[in-house]
C-alpha cells in the first residue's frame, strides 16, 4: 500500500478531498459573512441559519407535493432548487434587513449581535419545534451521482462538482465587486456610506441588497450542502462559528482573504484529521489565534479598521441606585428572605447568574469590551471544581480556590490574545477561543463529553457548613455573592476601575494622558474571567454537574444578555438581569422546545425595545425629571419677561 | 450687484441643526442665485461647514427650510439633494483608498445631461489623467482636492456647494484651485463656497456672508469689500 508519511495515500486523498468539501462550504459561508461586515458593520450571526433554510428550501422544493397535498404543484428538483432558493432566501434576507437589522446600523456591535443571534435562535428554534433535531435525507440529483477515477482516488462526481461551483461563485463575487462599477459603489459604501449618499446613490437601499445577497449566498451554500449534509435545524449552528473564525484569519472585509482562508482552513482541517484526529475541530481556532499574535489585521486585512472601544454604559453615578453602601445592607435584607419567599435552588441559581452577569459586567459595562466567550471560564471553573470534588473527594473551598484559578489563567491567556482589537472583533476572537475550550471539553476524558462529570458532592464548606443542607448551601452562595458584590463595587470605584471608565470613554485620550491601555483591559479581563469562574464553580457544587452547556457559547450569550436586560454598566443591572432570566427560564421550561424560540424573542425585543437595560431606563427616567424639574424652579426664579440666555 | 427680483436657486431659511444634543446651527439664512458665487466666511466652529451638510442632509437632525429650484429639500435624505443637483465635495476631500482614480471620477451617478465630458476634464485637471488607475488616497493632497472637485463636474449637477477647497495646501496649488473655480463659475456653475482664506475668496467671489454663532450676520457684496474690510477683519480675526 502507496503511504505519505506513514499514513496511507487513500486515506489522506480522501481526507483531502473531504477538507476541500468544507472549505468551499466556509469560502462561500465566509463570502457573505465578509461582504456584510463590510458593509454593514453587522457581524451576521444568523448566516448560519440562513444556510440552513437554503437546505431546508432545497428539501421543501422537492416535496412540495406532500407538504401542500391539494394544490397539484410539482415536485421541483435540485437545479431548480440552486436558482430558486437563493433567490428565496435572498428574499427572507431582505425583509430581516427592513425589519430588524437596519434598526441596529447606528448603535453599538454588541446590539447588532445580540440581534442576530437572538433571530438564529428564533429561526433554528422553530424549526427544531417543526421537525426536531434528527435530519432529512436529500439525495444526490440523478446526472450527479457516480465517481470518476483520477487514477490516485475515485472523486464522487457531486462533490466536485460542489468544489467547482464554489470555486466560480467565489471568483464571480470577487470579481463583481473588485472589477464592476457596482462594485466600486459597494466599496465606497464601506468607506463612507454618507459621502455616497450625498452622490446621489440610496444606500439604504443598497445596504439592503448587499445583505439580501450575502444571505442568498448562505443559501446556495445549503441547497449545495443538502446533498451532502442531514438536513436539520442544528446545521447551520456550527459551521456559523467556524465561519467567523475564518473571516478573522482572512482579515475582516477582505472578500479574498475570505474565500483563501476558507479553501484553506478546509484542507488544513482534513489533513490535522489525518496526522492528528485529536485536533481537527479545534484546528482553525488555533490557527486564528496564531495570525492574531503574528498579523492583528488578519492574513490579507487592507487596515485595521478603527473599531473604537464601545461605551454602551447606562449608568449615572449620581443615581441612588448605584449608591453601594445602601444597595449591599439592601441585597442582604432581601437575600436572607429570599429562600423563604421562593424555592432554594432557584434563589441560589439567581445569584451564581448574578456573580456571573456581575464579573461580564465589569469588562462589558465598565471596560467597554464585547466580550462573547465567558462561558468558557464558566465551564472551566465548574469542571475543576467538579472533577476535583467528584473524583479526588477535596473539599469545596479548595474545589472553588481551584475552579476560579483555573478560570483566571485561562483569561489571562485569551485576554491576552483577545486585548489586540476592539468591538465586534473582540467578541469573534473571545468566542473562538472559547470553541476551542468547548470542544476540548467534548472530547477530553475526564470531562466526559456528553454525559459530564455528574453525581458531584456538595461537602462541608471550611469543615463548618454542611453544603447538603439547602439552607446551608444557599447562604453560602449568598455570602459569595455579596462579597463579589462588594468587590465589583470596590474595583470599579477604585482608580484602578476610574481609569478604565475613561479607556471606555475614549481610549486615545488615555493613551495619550500617559496609561497603559492594555495593562487595565488586561487585568479587568482577568477580574471578569474571575469571577465568571467563582460562578461556574458554585453552579457545578449547587447542582452537582459539570456539562457541555456551562461551556457552550449560548452560556456567553446569557452573559451578555443578562447585563443587557439589567442595564449595562450599572451596579445592580446585572443582578435584576440574572433575576428576570432565570425566572423565566424556569417559567418557559415547561414548554419545552419553545423555549429556545423564546430565547431567541427576548433577545430580539431586548434589542429593539430596552437597550438601556430596566436599571438603565429608571436611572434615565430619574435624572431626566430632576433636570425637569431643576429647569422649572429656575424659570421659576428668574424674572418674567427675561428669557434665561445663556452667555456667549 | 443689486438685489432683483429673480427669484433664488437655493433658499435656506432659519436652518437649524444638532450633532447630537449639542447645538451647532441657529437659525442660518440665506438665498443663493443661479450663476452666482457665494461664500460663507466666518471662525472655526461658526457653523460653515455645518451649514452645507444640513444643506444636503449628512446632518440629520435638522429644522428649517431648503428649497432648491422649486424643490422642498427640508427633510429629503442626501441622495434626493443630490438626484436634484446639488453636488457636495466635502472638506476632508472624501477619496476613496479602495477605488483606483478613475473609479473615483466615474463613481457619482449622472444626474443630468451636460456634464463634463472626461476630455474637458482632464483639460481642467491635467494632473490626473496621468494617475488614473493609482489608488485614490495615493495622490497628493492637491490632486485628491482636484479629483475630489473633478468627480462632481461629471454628473451634470450645477450646483456646487464647495467646502474649504484650498485647506492645507501649497501656494501654487490654492492658485491653480482659484483658477478652476473661476473657469467654473464663468461656464455658469452655481457655487456654495465655505473659505477661511478671505484673501482668496477675495479674488473669486460675487457676494460674502459672513457665518458667526450658527447664524448668517451680514453679507457683504463684492463691490463693498473695500469699505468693510475692517469689519470683516474683526469677524474673522481670533
Amino acid at each position: 500500500m502507496v503511504s505519505i508519511f506513514g499514513v496511507p495515500s487513500v486515506l489522506l486523498y480522501g481526507q483531502l478531498l473531504v477538507g476541500l468539501i468544507n472549505g468551499s462550504f466556509y469560502a462561500m459561508m465566509s463570502l457573505g459573512v465578509a461582504i456584510i461586515f463590510g458593509m454593514l458593520r453587522i457581524g451576521n450571526f444568523v448566516h448560519g441559519a440562513q444556510y440552513m433554510l437554503g437546505a431546508f428550501g432545497a428539501w421543501y422544493l422537492l416535496h412540495l407535493p406532500e407538504i401542500f397535498p391539494g394544490l397539484g404543484l410539482p415536485s421541483l428538483n435540485y437545479w431548480w432548487a440552486l436558482i430558486l432558493v437563493p433567490l428565496l432566501v435572498g428574499l427572507i434576507g431582505a425583509l430581516m434587513e427592513r425589519i430588524f437589522i437596519r434598526r441596529v446600523y447606528d448603535l453599538d456591535h454588541a446590539y447588532g449581535l445580540l440581534l442576530t443571534v437572538g433571530l438564529a435562535m428564533l429561526i433554528e428554534g422553530l424549526f427544531n419545534v417543526r421537525y426536531g433535531s434528527a435530519g432529512q435525507q436529500y439525495d444526490v440529483p440523478q446526472s450527479l451521482q457516480g465517481a470518476i477515477n483520477l487514477g490516485f482516488m475515485y472523486l464522487p462526481v457531486y462533490r466536485g462538482w460542489v468544489i467547482v461551483m464554489a470555486l466560480v461563485t467565489c471568483v464571480a463575487t470577487w470579481y463583481l465587486i473588485e472589477r464592476t462599477k457596482l462594485g466600486s459603489y459597494l466599496r465606497a459604501a464601506t468607506e463612507n456610506p454618507d459621502l455616497l449618499r450625498a452622490f446621489g446613490i440610496n444606500v439604504p437601499r443598497m445596504l439592503m441588497l448587499t445583505y439580501a445577497f450575502g444571505v442568498g449566498l448562505a443559501g446556495l451554500a445549503g441547497v449545495m450542502a443538502a446533498p451532502i449534509y442531514q438536513v436539520g435545524p442544528q446545521m447551520g449552528q456550527s459551521i456559523v462559528i467556524t465561519t467567523f473564525a475564518v473571516v478573522v484569519i482572512g482579515g475582516m472585509g477582505s472578500i479574498f482573504g475570505a474565500i483563501v482562508s476558507g479553501l484553506m482552513m478546509g484542507i488544513i482541517e482534513g489533513l490535522t484529521k489525518v496526522f492528528y484526529p485529536q485536533a481537527s475541530s479545534t484546528i482553525i481556532f488555533v490557527i486564528m489565534a496564531i495570525v492574531l499574535v503574528l498579523r492583528p489585521a488578519g492574513l490579507f486585512g487592507r487596515d485595521t479598521q478603527a473599531h473604537s472601544i464601545a461605551d454602551v454604559s447606562s449608568g449615572r453615578a449620581d443615581s441612588i441606585l448605584e449608591n453601594g453602601r445602601l444597595w449591599f445592607v439592601l441585597l442582604l435584607g432581601i437575600g436572607l428572605a429570599l429562600p423563604f419567599l421562593m424555592f432554594p435552588i432557584l434563589a441560589m441559581k439567581i445569584l451564581i447568574m448574578a456573580i456571573f452577569a456581575m464579573g461580564y459586567n465589569i469588562i462589558f459595562g465598565y471596560g467597554g469590551l464585547l466580550a462573547f466567550g465567558h462561558a468558557a471560564f464558566f465551564g472551566t471553573a465548574s469542571y475543576i471544581a467538579a472533577h476535583m470534588a467528584a473524583v479526588w473527594g477535596v473539599p469545596p473551598e479548595f474545589c472553588l480556590l481551584a475552579g476560579v484559578a483555573g478560570s483566571s489563567v485561562l483569561g489571562l491567556l485569551f485576554g491576552w490574545l483577545a486585548i489586540r482589537r476592539q468591538g465586534l472583533y473582540f467578541a469573534m476572537i473571545t468566542l473562538a477561543l472559547a470553541q476551542i475550550v468547548y470542544f476540548y471539553a467534548v472530547q477530553a476524558s475526564w470531562t466526559h463529553g456528553e454525559d459530564g462529570i455528574q453525581s458531584v458532592p456538595r461537602g462541608v464548606f471550611l469543615g463548618l457548613v454542611d453544603l447538603s443542607r439547602p439552607l446551608g448551601m444557599y447562604f453560602t452562595i449568598l455570602a459569595f455573592f455579596l462579597a463579589a458584590f462588594v468587590f465589583v463595587y470596590r474595583v470599579v470605584h477604585s482608580p484602578f476601575g476610574q481609569t478604565l471608565k475613561s479607556i471606555r470613554e475614549s481610549e486615545q485620550r488615555s493613551v495619550s494622558l500617559g496609561y497603559s491601555v492594555n495593562n487595565f483591559k488586561l487585568i479587568a479581563f482577568v477580574l471578569s474571567a474571575a469571577l465568571a469562574g467563582l460562578a461556574g464553580g458554585l453552579n457545578a457544587i449547587v447542582f452537582q454537574i459539570a456539562s457541555l452547556s456551562d461551556v457552550y457559547f449560548m452560556n456567553s450569550a446569557n452573559a451578555l444578555l443578562m447585563t443587557l436586560i439589567g442595564g449595562v454598566g450599572t451596579l445592580l443591572g446585572p443582578i435584576v438581569g440574572a433575576a428576570v432570566l432565570v425566572t423565566l427560564e424556569t417559567r418557559l421550561a415547561t414548554f419545552g422546545s419553545w423555549v429556545v424560540v423564546m430565547q431567541g424573542l427576548i433577545f430580539v425585543l431586548c434589542v429593539l425595545f430596552l437597550r438601556k437595560g430596566i436599571i438603565g431606563t429608571l436611572q434615565e427616567y430619574a435624572s431626566n425629571r430632576r433636570i425637569r424639574r431643576n429647569l422649572e424652579a429656575q424659570a421659576a426664579t428668574q424674572t418674567p419677561g427675561k428669557p434665561a440666555e445663556v452667555a456667549p | 450687484m443689486t438685489e432683483t427680483a429673480t427669484t433664488p436657486l437655493l433658499e435656506i431659511r432659519d436652518l437649524e441643526g444638532w450633532y447630537g444634543e449639542s447645538k451647532a446651527l441657529h437659525g442660518v439664512s440665506l438665498n443663493l442665485r443661479k450663476g452666482e458665487l457665494l461664500t460663507l466666511i466666518g471662525r472655526n466652529g461658526a457653523g460653515k461647514t455645518s451649514t452645507l451638510r444640513a444643506v444636503m442632509g449628512l446632518m440629520r437632525k435638522r429644522r428649517g427650510g431648503i428649497f432648491y429650484a422649486g424643490r422642498d429639500l427640508s427633510r429629503t435624505p442626501p441622495e434626493i439633494a443630490a438626484r436634484a443637483g446639488l453636488a457636495y465635495c466635502p472638506e476632508e476631500r472624501g477619496i476613496f483608498g479602495s477605488l483606483t482614480v478613475a473609479e473615483n471620477l466615474a463613481l457619482p451617478p449622472i444626474i443630468a445631461a451636460g456634464g463634463m465630458t472626461d476630455a474637458e476634464l482632464f483639460e481642467l485637471f491635467p494632473n490626473l489623467k496621468a494617475r488614473l488607475r493609482s489608488p485614490g488616497t495615493k495622490l497628493s493632497g492637491g490632486e485628491q482636492q482636484m479629483l475630489a472637485i473633478a468627480r462632481i463636474l461629471r454628473t451634470g449637477a450645477t450646483t456646487l456647494l464647495l467646502d474649504e477647497p484650498t485647506e492645507g495646501l501649497a501656494p501654487v496649488i490654492v492658485k491653480q484651485i482659484g483658477a478652476v473655480i473661476s473657469a467654473l463659475k464663468s461656464r455658469g456653475y452655481t457655487i456654495l463656497l465655505v473659505e477661511q482664506n478671505f484673501r482668496f475668496a477675495a479674488k473669486i467671489a460675487d457676494r460674502f456672508c459672513v457665518v458667526e454663532h450658527g447664524r448668517v450676520v451680514e453679507s457683504i457684496d463684492r463691490g463693498d469689500i473695500a469699505a468693510n474690510e475692517r469689519k470683516i477683519q474683526s469677524y474673522l480675526g481670533v
